[in-house]
């Protein structure tokens, strides 16, 4: 016995980097691939975290000094960086309970299939690492990776409702039918959204409100590119940290080197991936595949739209400035820039492309957001050190997505309270909105059979 | 040497599907390919030499450049003519 636990330990103190390409190689061999695809799969795995490891040291070493520096100058706290997205996810898949988390997601899923209580096959099975992130935050918060488990199971179910409730919006204004996003990012700010839209549909003036900005990309759509955002943005962080010339240039050049790299090298995670989210897509599509079914899919589909793109250029200073009033914000938005749209993409949908409403739903949700991570900083820089990514044990990191997630927040609380105050108003909040979505899609449902039921008759 | 553009919203999990579905469609077709994986906002500075974009998502932007929805590979619906579609492009 002693020897099993000893080899048990000696394989999981082998770090992410080497236990996790021998985990996939393994499973990839189980699921039928070759031999050599599934060595290659688990040694992309491996590069994926080898590289997001030195990319995040190129940006805590550098950027973290900066922010510093800038934060003492002007007397404000933004000194922690957000990770973003790219940051996040690899730390999440490292975690011990990420791998679990893939079978149980897909478990809670075929179980709500087929007690009928929602319609999205979910083959998204990258995004789990969503539900894994909250699963994660939950093991470290209580110690109990039952508890954690737990957590990934709630949070996927409610992402598969939010897929079946935003399913209308996805076909009506995105044009994608037979479609769900039951997403992390997009998903949980979507039913704020629904309530915006109802209050303003009852403000006179306000209500007739809608700014059009089809142009608006021709004239600043490279700003956006994200390796001029993340120059510019070192830039200004260098100037503002009073650095000299030199100093600025190559802190613009080595955030640009962050942004454009750390998508570069988490994508070889996503590779090694690949055979477990085929095998995965094949038979969950093979078991349910009739027209009553929506497939679930990335929101990152609906990043292509002009309002959404639009809006996506737009939050970037937005987020920056919100991040400046929030009260006691200590980070700085970062990361999660360039992808900034993951946030409001859905809400787009929901107020029809209406970019006037768009702004006032993604302040709500930057604002929130925001206030969210700098209260999950401590059990996220937990989860980044356990994955071995911090490169002094001195440095805190955070993340808007997923760190800022009200979902994540409200389980984390619930199962552990450390703030009574923050659980009550965000979960009071967030309930109301999503109680709100709920009514909201009972409503469009009804008008969805009319509309088809007047269709009939016309014929 | 055919050089495609494969884009999605985060450059990570969509377009890895679809790049790597391309890349053996292509292997098995015997034509030689570089594929460009990125951020849709960046298609417009890597658009030199390009012979065909391809994007997860919907776009409604025009860039000048045979252009296919790679959607197919993530949804596993109508692959087979996104497929056709590609090569009739590359051949």
């Amino acid at each position: 016995m002693e020897t099993i636990l000893y080899c048990v330990q000696y394989f999981v103190d082998l770090g992410a980097a080497v236990m996790l390409p021998i985990v996939i190689f393994i499973v990839a061999m189980c699921l039928g691939q070759s031999f050599g695809k599934a060595l290659k799969s688990g040694i992309s795995i491996g590069i994926g975290f080898i590289g997001i490891g030195l990319v995040i040291g190129l940006m805590l070493n550098n950027l973290a000094p900066a922010a510093k520096a800038m934060s003492a100058n002007f007397g404000i706290s933004m000194n922690i960086i957000d990770l973003g997205w790219p940051g996040s996810s690899p730390m999440t898949w490292a975690s011990s309970i990420a791998l679990v988390a893939i079978p149980v997601a897909i478990a809670v899923n075929i179980l709500m299939l087929v007690l009928k209580l929602t319609r999205v096959v979910n083959i998204d099975i990258w995004n789990i690492w969503h539900f894994a992130f909250t699963g994660a935050i939950i093991n470290i918060a209580t110690g109990s990776y039952t508890l954690g488990i737990l957590g990934v199971a709630l949070h996927a179910a409610y992402a598969y409702k939010i897929g079946d409730w935003f399913a209308p919006v996805t076909e009506k204004y995105f044009s994608l039918k037979g479609i769900a996003m039951p997403h992390g990012t997009t998903g949980w700010f979507a039913p704020i959204a629904v309530p915006v839209d109802l209050i303003l549909n009852r403000i006179p003036i306000i209500k007739d409100i809608n700014i059009n900005l089809e142009s608006f990309e021709k004239h600043f759509g490279s700003l956006g590119d994200p390796a001029i955002m993340g120059t510019i943005m070192g830039i200004i962080i260098g100037i503002l940290a009073g650095y000299d010339v030199r100093g600025v240039l190559t802190l613009g050049i080595q955030m640009a080197a962050v942004i454009i790299l750390m998508p570069q090298v988490v994508k070889h995670i996503m590779s090694g991936l690949l055979p477990v989210s085929e095998t995965a897509r094949t038979v969950l599509q093979k078991h349910f595949k009739n027209s009553t079914f929506y497939i679930g899919l990335d929101c990152a589909l609906l990043l292509g739209d002009p309002a959404v793109v639009a809006a996506s250029l737009l939050f970037i200073p937005i987020t920056i400035f919100i991040a400046a009033i929030v009260p006691g914000n200590q980070i700085l938005p970062f990361g999660d820039l360039p992808t900034i749209g993951f946030f409001i993409a859905m809400a787009v949908g929901v107020h029809g492309g209406n970019l006037f409403r768009t702004l006032i739903t993604g302040s709500i949700v930057m604002f929130m957001t925001i206030w969210i991570s700098n209260q999950m900083i401590g059990l996220h820089t937990v989860l980044a050190a356990n994955a071995g990514q911090l490169t002094s044990s001195v440095s805190q990191v955070a993340s808007l997505d997923q760190g800022g997630s009200p979902v994540t927040y409200i389980l984390t609380q619930i199962m552990n309270t450390t703030n009574v105050g923050g659980l009550a108003l965000i979960g009071i909040f967030y309930g109301a909105c999503v109680v709100c979505t709920y009514f909201w899609h009972k409503k469009q449902l009804t008008a969805m059979a009319q509309e088809a039921e007047l269709r009939l008759e016309n014929k | 040497m055919k050089k495609i553009i494969v884009a999605c919203g985060g450059a990570v999990a969509t377009s890895t599907v679809a790049a790597s579905a391309i890349k053996d469609l292509c292997k098995a077709n015997q034509i030689p390919v570089e594929i460009i994986q990125i951020l849709m906002s960046e298609i417009e500075s890597n658009l030199d030499g390009v012979d065909l974009i391809v994007t997860t998502m919907r776009i409604k932007k025009d860039f000048g450049k045979p252009y296919v929805n790679g959607m197919a590979f993530l949804s596993g619906v109508n692959k087979e003519t996104t497929e056709e579609q590609i090569l009739s492009y590359l051949k």
